[in-house]
């Protein structure tokens, strides 16, 4: 039998040990972004005929859209969230990474590189915001809507149904958040932050800290 | 004033230095077996925290159509490949086999599945033949194009055939990933080209603990 010493001993180390988890969860003094799944696997045209595929933004940060050029108001909204984050991203400490922007038309038919091509100069769209596409309509549904699950389809009169909205995915192809349009106000704000966050947790979650970071992601201390 | 308390008969610190020696070496003991022991296990791999289980399929091999969810309970790798590959394909599925070995009788609870990324030229028996190479348990599938792609995407993986000078016919451009699904079907794990049969063995070793 433990001795009442070691008892009073055991019972405080298993609170301080609980409070602690506790305090960590209340407080989250870490916060990260969700590992949402895996971003899917593209392999695409982009506004100068060059390939873009999904490796070619692996290491980096990638926030996606989807549109189409002939998308009538409010759709321009969609390239301007593109725009005022690329313009934020200034305000915020990157650490080092590179965040690259694919708009991904879901109108093959008509978007093809040269029309894309004067959309993004039209747009002002430095060399870091891609503008792509397939003619594979086939693999178009697979990658918008399998894999960033984002509807979209073609209406009789040639306008398309679209949800609208952003994914976010990290260096390793993970998808970390998806912005859906209606909340449409605080969607950059939202977004540069997340990407501030992510760049964050690259540059910090090293050694110890790293358990932190998983101790984060394992009690869902997500960032709002 | 005078002091009426008695001495005690020895003093503290001579009384107290073998308790605080014991505390010492149990510590450092502590420190020594313990915490390494506590430090959670790093997977090779990139993790995946998907909530969802991986999306299923089904797909055509030399004994008829293979599932993912058929081998619920079991580890499946899953790689995407073809039997034309020049040299990245038979050195993950060669990698994959020494890993296996690894593991002994554990190897048992793991399926490694290659799809194939180049269906107008893998036929079933193709595929098997080329798989059972590496190792009699190697299940190889195919489809149509359409298929295969449908299958690949959400494993982030992409292919594209391209001819090449000197080659002959053509070579397909492929992710050369290993995606390790759990025994529930979620995708857990996403292991990179080169990473090697050990790491690999470690990270199967560790999900079959």
């Amino acid at each position: 039998m433990l001795s009442r010493r070691w008892k009073i001993g055991l019972i405080s180390f298993a609170v301080v040990v609980f409070l602690s988890v506790f305090a960590f969860v209340i407080f989250q003094p870490v916060q990260v972004l969700p590992r949402v799944r895996l971003a899917p696997g593209f392999i695409l045209t982009d506004q100068s005929g060059q390939r873009l595929t999904s490796e070619d933004v692996r290491g980096k940060f990638a926030l996606y859209s989807f549109t189409y050029t002939n998308c009538p108001p409010p759709c321009g909204g969609i390239d301007a969230t593109m725009q005022a984050v690329q313009n934020q991203l200034d305000e915020i400490e990157l650490y080092g990474n590179e965040v690259e922007f694919v708009t991904i038309s879901v109108d093959p038919e008509r978007d093809t590189p040269e029309t894309l091509a004067r959309h993004a100069a039209d747009l002002g769209a430095g060399p870091t915001w891609r503008f792509a596409t397939t003619e594979n309509q086939n693999a178009l549904k697979d990658i918008v809507g399998g894999g960033f699950r984002t509807f979209y389809e073609q209406q009789d009169d040639g306008t398309f149904l679209l949800d609208p909205g952003f994914v976010l995915v990290d260096g390793y192809g993970i998808i970390r958040n998806e912005y859906r349009y209606e909340t449409v106000s605080p969607d950059v704000d939202r977004i540069v932050r997340h990407i501030g966050i992510l760049a964050e947790e690259v540059e910090k979650s090293t050694g110890a800290a790293s358990l932190a970071y998983e101790a984060a992601h394992l009690f869902l201390c997500y960032s709002p | 004033m005078t002091d009426t308390r008695e001495t005690p008969p020895s003093s503290p610190v001579g009384r107290l230095l073998p308790i605080m020696l014991g505390i010492t070496v149990v510590l450092a003991l502590f420190a020594w077996l313990v915490l390494p022991r506590l430090r959670p296990y790093q997977f090779n791999g990139t993790v995946i925290q998907s909530e969802l289980p991986a999306t299923d399929f089904t797909l055509t091999s030399s004994n008829g159509p293979v599932s993912l969810s058929d081998y619920r309970g079991k580890l499946v790798v899953l790689y995407f490949g073809y039997t034309f590959c020049p040299d990245v394909c038979p050195t993950t599925l060669s990698d994959v086999n020494k890993a296996l070995a690894q593991l002994g009788n554990k190897a048992q609870d793991v399926q490694l599945i290659m799809v194939s990324v180049d269906p107008a030229r893998d036929d079933p028996e193709k595929l098997a033949e080329y798989v059972e190479f590496f190792n009699p348990t190697f299940i190889g599938v195919t489809g149509t194009d359409d298929e295969v792609r449908s299958v690949a995407t959400p494993f982030g993986v992409w292919y594209e055939a391209h001819t090449e000078e000197g080659a002959s016919g053509y070579l397909v451009d492929h992710v050369a990933t290993l995606n390790v699904i759990d025994q529930e079907g979620h995708l857990k794990l996403v292991i990179g080209y080169g990473t090697g049969a050990d790491a690999i063995a470690a990270d199967l070793k560790y999900m079959l603990r």
